[in-house]
């Protein structure tokens, strides 16, 4: 660690230049990783709020809420306990009067169900009648008041904000919660459609008709249009980036022991144990990438502090522990390269004659 | 007993008709309180003797022994261990760490060698006797030749060793501080009774050893 911190104060610009990449890199990860965490929740928001394990929907619906259509005869089939709710599902675009327009998921449920009971209510009530509806909080950000009389498409007329809610996205949209008879008006279903399906949250709920099909949380989550192709493609960026860490440190430092070998011969040579030298590559590396990391991690903090409030970046701490934990892997990795060299550095190349 | 003996030592590299001799037969010894001096051209071998006698390769054939260590005997760790306790070197290049302070070139002893240095008074008489106390803060690229060489030295006696060896001490030197140099090696063997090994070609540094061994072609004779 002496020798480690002595080099890096005597060579500031150059370890410089090294921890600049580390921040660089690990603020790009960071920034990353919090934008496909927040994109990833703002797919799900709603559906955490409501702590459900599992959801039926039509066997044709291919896994969808929105494109499930359940009749009251599929309906009658199931026997609902106080664990279940029926919910249907719209694609929507809200409009009031001098407001903007905004695309939106509109969820049909039922007051006497769970769902609805769930329902965290930031200002304002939950619904009591069928034109009253709950939105989520960014209608409130983009203009919205209690009050508004809001259409929601060509047909059913107007609604009546009167409570907003926070946390209720899906599909990266906000969500509008009304009641059924909404929903079937917005879906253009008549009333022989009960809801679009079922959700539950026992662990064990599985209705016996082959008319619907039964999934969890997460299956019908990874079926949602584009989470997982979106997921996927962030774990390969923020992998590859780690990759592309990993390479830098490994070549910067590669670089520098090769700069360094002399040195290291004379050391050798008065004896100083390889184990010593291994010790402070090693723990320069950690030094840097640390360095690097906190940097990053500051700079993140600032471009969080600056961004507008509705873009989807949001941070966990697992996901942060494990983002910084491989890059500090990494850069450790990146620093075990040049060992070998450090190990096997030949004290008699300095003396000469 | 002497701080140390080469018996017999021959040095080959290569195979077959690639097959270089760089030693033959080589018999040397140095007393503690003594200059031992080692003179022959570039390429006669004396490089080589240096790295033998320093444990840092190992001889063809033949035996070196320091005090009554054989190094044949001792494993990688082990002759690590001996040269930094025993044996102080002085090198004419790279010799002290350019990152390092000429305080922290001791400092960085101290760590891996926590006991058997000098005491700090002790120090602090080296470097007055080679006059270089207020440098403690400078770096070796802020040093001139003269100042690292004597930098250098007390560097390889801070461990407080029994031998120093040295390679081309009076490299790029003038002939006032060849004199110079070769004074405070003869005075450090008899006032600190180190063994000092000097391997040169500068016949320069001849008065001020007590014993002179010539080499040439890997062979050595006593002058």
């Amino acid at each position: 660690m002496f020798l480690a911190l002595k080099e890096i104060r005597h060579e500031k610009l150059r370890y410089g230049l090294i921890v600049g990449m580390v921040v660089l890199v690990s603020y790009l990860v960071f920034v990353l990783s919090g934008l496909a965490y927040g994109l990833a929740q703002q797919n799900t928001q709603a559906i955490a709020t409501w702590d459900a394990q599992k959801i039926a929907v039509t066997s044709d619906a291919n896994d969808s809420l929105a494109q499930s259509l359940m009749t009251k005869q599929t309906a009658n089939k199931v026997t609902l306990t106080s664990h279940e709710a029926y919910i249907g599902q719209a694609g929507v675009v809200a409009k009031a009067k001098g407001q903007p327009k905004l695309s939106a998921q509109f969820l049909g449920i039922n007051r006497d169900q769970f769902i609805y009971r769930k329902l965290a209510v930031t200002s304002g009530h939950k619904p009591t009648t069928a034109r009253q509806i709950l939105v989520d909080d960014s209608f409130k950000t983009n203009g919205y008041h209690l009050g508004d009389q809001v259409s929601l498409g060509a047909t059913g007329g107007k609604f009546k904000i009167v409570g907003f809610t926070h946390n209720a996205k899906l599909s990266v949209a906000p969500v509008i919660y009304g009641t059924l008879r909404t929903w079937r008006t917005l879906s253009h279903v008549t009333s022989d459609f009960k809801a679009g399906g079922i959700v539950s949250n026992r662990s064990n709920f599985k209705p016996k008709t082959s008319d619907l099909k039964t999934l969890t949380m997460s299956q019908f989550i990874n079926k949602l249009p584009g989470y997982s192709a979106q997921n996927t493609t962030f774990t390969f960026m923020i992998a590859f980036l780690m990759v592309i860490a990993m390479v830098v440190i490994a070549v910067f430092l590669y670089i520098l022991t090769m700069q360094k070998l002399p040195n290291y011969a004379v050391l050798r040579a008065q004896g100083i144990p390889a184990k010593v030298l291994v010790t402070t590559t090693i723990s320069q590396a950690l030094i840097l990438v640390v360095g690097g990391l906190v940097i990053g991690a500051a700079l993140t903090v600032a471009t969080v502090l600056v961004l507008p409030a509705g873009l989807p970046m949001s941070f966990n701490v697992p996901l942060l522990a494990g983002v910084t934990g491989g890059i500090l892997l990494t850069g450790v990795l990146g620093a075990l390269i040049p060992v070998r060299i450090i190990l096997h550095v030949d004290p008699v190349s300095v003396i000469g004659g | 007993m002497p701080a140390l003996t080469l018996a017999h030592v021959s040095k080959q590299f290569g195979h077959d008709t690639n097959q270089v001799t760089v030693l033959k037969d080589v018999n040397f010894e140095a007393e503690a309180g003594q200059v031992s001096l080692v003179i022959g051209p570039s390429g006669s071998g004396k490089s080589t003797f240096l790295t033998i006698a320093g444990g840092i390769q190992t001889p063809t054939a033949g035996e070196v022994h320091v005090q009554d260590q054989s190094l044949q005997q001792l494993a990688g760790k082990a002759r690590d261990a001996l040269r930094l306790n025993k044996i102080g070197f002085i090198l004419q290049a790279y010799n002290l760490i350019p990152y390092l302070s000429v305080q922290d070139q001791f400092t960085l002893v101290d760590r891996v060698k926590p006991h058997g240095n000098l005491t700090a008074e002790q120090l602090a008489n080296l470097l007055d006797q080679l006059g270089i106390a207020n440098l403690m803060k400078q770096y070796p690229g802020e040093l001139s030749g003269g100042q690292t060489q004597r930098v250098a030295i007390a560097r390889a006696l801070y461990q407080n060793p029994d031998i120093i060896l040295a390679d081309e001490p009076t490299a790029a030197l003038d002939s006032d501080r060849v004199k110079v140099v070769g004074q405070l090696l003869h005075d450090l063997a008899k006032q600190h009774n180190k063994a000092i090994v000097v391997v040169t070609h500068d016949l320069r540094l001849q008065e001020f050893a007590d014993k002179t061994y010539a080499i040439m072609d890997g062979r050595m004779t006593l002058a």
